[in-house]
């Protein structure tokens, strides 16, 4: 290859340099703040001048934040399952339906990604309110699986497209029922497929913050809305212990998806 | 009587291309029997209305005596194996062929039983934990032939299970279904392009064109007795001269060749009237050279030769006529003059009674 990196000569160290920059510039901001959730001083000075679990220990105590935790990985979780069932649905009809229009449905199930999410906020808020579905869980779960669906269908179709549908047949032929044939067979066989379908349901909803602020009341919010309006009022450290632990477990999350696709893999 | 498989008048349109038309066929228990013909001639859509993928536009299936055209495909107790690789991904090899037994909830001693009975069968016995992917495309389809087996179906159905392997592995495994067909008595159709598989394994051949199927018989039928041009043209290698039909009488004619030559008396497929343009068959391996027209020369065409080509245990000859036909001569070098002939000589083509056949437009 032209530009095989072993042949690049004096090249490399620029470019090594240039990854590292890149690099630093991607991971300082939440080095920053992971420092600054242990460092023990109130007004996030940096360097700290010592380190401390106190923010950690104030943000666990706090029944709000707690609260707040819980709602989010609640409607998470509850998103997740729906989006996975939903998007599996669609994307056998999208693969393997035979009707007109099939294309446009498509694209039509994938437009939440390119629309503006303010532009979907106001919208589903308007539309809640007059079923007065704002501030409510369920509000919260069918707001967020607009967003979360596009990653689930694009995710399941594809691996439903590589899955060689003769497989299917096949099971059917052994003597399974299609829908043994399905659950015995075509789901296993895209199963990374719908782990990460699963996946980025769940950081599309866990992370989301837009269309949250307009469902959220006093007494439901997510974790990303209460950072926000905390955020708002005064700069604690707490904060940057919150947004450790969101670091933490979206890192978590990811390590494990890597983890799954190279064990499927082997 | 009433035979094993009976398949009446089957017929398949998708839109407006009809796929298979009245195809009819009578498959006797324990038969190999092979579909071939040129792609798209309808061999796997025939193949998957029996396997109840398609449903025929019209006619009916009977296997024993019963028609299966209401059974779906899980129900009618069909083994298949596929052209493309289906095993399931992410079972092991042994739990590919306890599948079928798996759905029919047999009790494991007897699933773990036929497992291993199947894996010796087609010789994979070392492999029943192995992945489908850690095994070669060979290893795959013998697999799947165990699969197809495990649960003892009357009927197993084959759509071009080779045709993704190198030839010798080919022809490795084609001695191996024949020793399974042998040893298992099971009935197979078999699909594929390949005229050399189909006259090697199958005990009949049905060759399909357009949908139809032209001929049905053993190999050696379709190649000494083809019933149509089609089939005359397909199986085996043959010469076709233009001709003129000159009498008729029978199932014989007399012709005329385009220099005026007439030959007498041949084996004609269909009644055509008297000056109707027909073609003359001879396959190469048939006709034999001799020195031009003499008072001792057989009845038969003149022709040049244009090329003479050695490969091996034949020498094949290009030869062509004075108006300008084109003929192919194969003959075993040992039974040529030790001079052979030369480019450019001029000879006289003679065959046997029989061995010539005509086909009117
Ligand atoms: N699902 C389908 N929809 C529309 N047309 C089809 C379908 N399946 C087959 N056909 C058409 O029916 C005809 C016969 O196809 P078929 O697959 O039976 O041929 P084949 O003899 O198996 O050929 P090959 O050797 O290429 O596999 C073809 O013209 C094909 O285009
Ligand atoms: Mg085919």
């Amino acid at each position: 290859m032209l530009l095989d990196f072993s042949r690049l000569g004096p090249w490399r160290l620029v470019l090594v340099l240039i990854a590292l920059l890149v690099g630093a510039y991607l991971l300082l901001p939440i080095l920053l703040i992971v420092g600054l959730s242990f460092g023990s001083s109130r007004w996030l000075q940096f360097p700290p001048p010592g380190w401390t679990l106190r923010w950690y220990r104030e943000l666990f105590d706090d029944p709000a934040w707690i609260a707040s935790f819980l709602t989010s990985f609640r409607i998470a979780a509850v998103v997740t399952v729906l989006s996975v069932v939903i998007g599996l649905m669609a994307s056998f009809g999208l693969t393997r339906g035979e009707f007109r229009g099939r294309e446009l449905l498509r694209a039509l199930f994938l437009t939440p990604m390119i629309l503006p999410v303010v532009v979907l906020a106001v919208a589903l808020y308007a539309f809640f309110l007059r079923l007065h579905l704002n501030g409510t869980f369920t509000g919260f779960v069918l707001a967020h699986l607009v967003v979360a669906l596009p990653f689930s269908i694009i995710a399941i179709s594809n691996a439903l497209e590589r899955f060689d549908r003769d497989i299917e047949t096949a099971a059917i032929v052994c003597g399974a029922s299609p829908l043994e044939a399905k659950l015995r067979v075509t789901l296993p066989g895209i199963r990374l497929g719908l782990m990460s379908a699963a996946l980025f349901s769940f950081l599309a909803s866990w992370d989301e913050v837009v269309i949250a602020i307009f469902m959220a009341s006093p007494d439901l919010q997510t974790l990303p809305v209460r950072i926000f309006s905390t955020l708002r009022q005064d700069l604690s450290p707490v904060i940057a212990a919150v947004s450790t632990v969101l670091i933490a477990l979206t890192a978590g999350l990811m390590a494990l998806a890597a983890l799954l696709r190279k064990d499927a893999r082997s | 009587m009433t035979c094993f498989l009976d398949i009446r008048g089957i017929t398949k349109s998708f839109g407006k291309v009809a796929a298979v038309s009245d195809v009819s066929l009578e498959i006797a228990r324990g038969e190999f029997m092979t579909f071939l013909g040129p792609s798209g001639s309808g061999k796997s859509t025939t193949l998957y209305m029996i396997a109840g993928f398609f449903d025929p536009s019209a006619g009916d299936i009977r296997l024993e005596g019963r028609s299966i055209l209401r059974e779906p495909s899980n129900r009618r107790n069909i083994g298949m194996v596929f052209q493309r690789y289906t095993l399931f991904p992410h079972l092991s090899v042994a739990e590919n062929v306890a599948f079928p037994l798996r759905v029919r909830r047999r009790p494991a001693a007897e699933i773990a039983r036929k497992v291993e009975q199947m894996l010796a069968l087609v010789r994979l016995e070392g492999f029943a934990d192995r992945m489908p992917a850690q095994l070669s495309g060979g290893q795959q389809q013998r697999v799947a032939l165990a699969r197809a087996l495990a649960y003892d179906p009357p009927l197993l159905l084959m759509d071009e299970p080779l045709s993704a392997l190198d030839k010798k592995l080919r022809e490795e495994i084609q001695v191996e279904i024949r020793r399974i067909h042998r040893e298992t008595g099971v009935t197979i159709l078999y699909v594929t392009h390949d005229q050399e598989e189909a006259l090697s394994l199958s005990d009949r051949v049905a060759l399909f064109n357009h949908g139809r199927i032209e001929q049905v018989g053993k190999g050696r039928d379709l190649y000494e007795a083809p019933r149509t041009r089609f089939v005359a043209g397909f199986v085996g290698h043959s010469n076709f001269l233009d001709c003129t039909i000159a009498a008729h009488a029978g199932e014989r004619a007399d012709i005329v060749l385009p220099d005026g030559s007439r030959l007498p008396e041949l084996p004609i497929d269909r009644q055509a009237p008297v000056g109707a343009a027909a073609r003359l068959m001879i396959r190469p391996d048939r006709l034999r050279i001799s020195s031009p027209a003499g008072a001792d020369a057989p009845a038969g065409i003149d022709a040049v030769l244009s090329d003479a080509t050695f490969i091996g245990e034949t020498f094949h000859f290009a030869l062509t006529t004075a108006w300008g036909g084109a003929l192919n001569v194969r003959m075993p070098s040992h039974t040529l003059p030790p001079a052979g002939h030369g480019v450019g000589q001029r000879v006289r083509l003679s065959w046997a009674p029989g061995d010539a056949r005509l086909f009117a437009e």
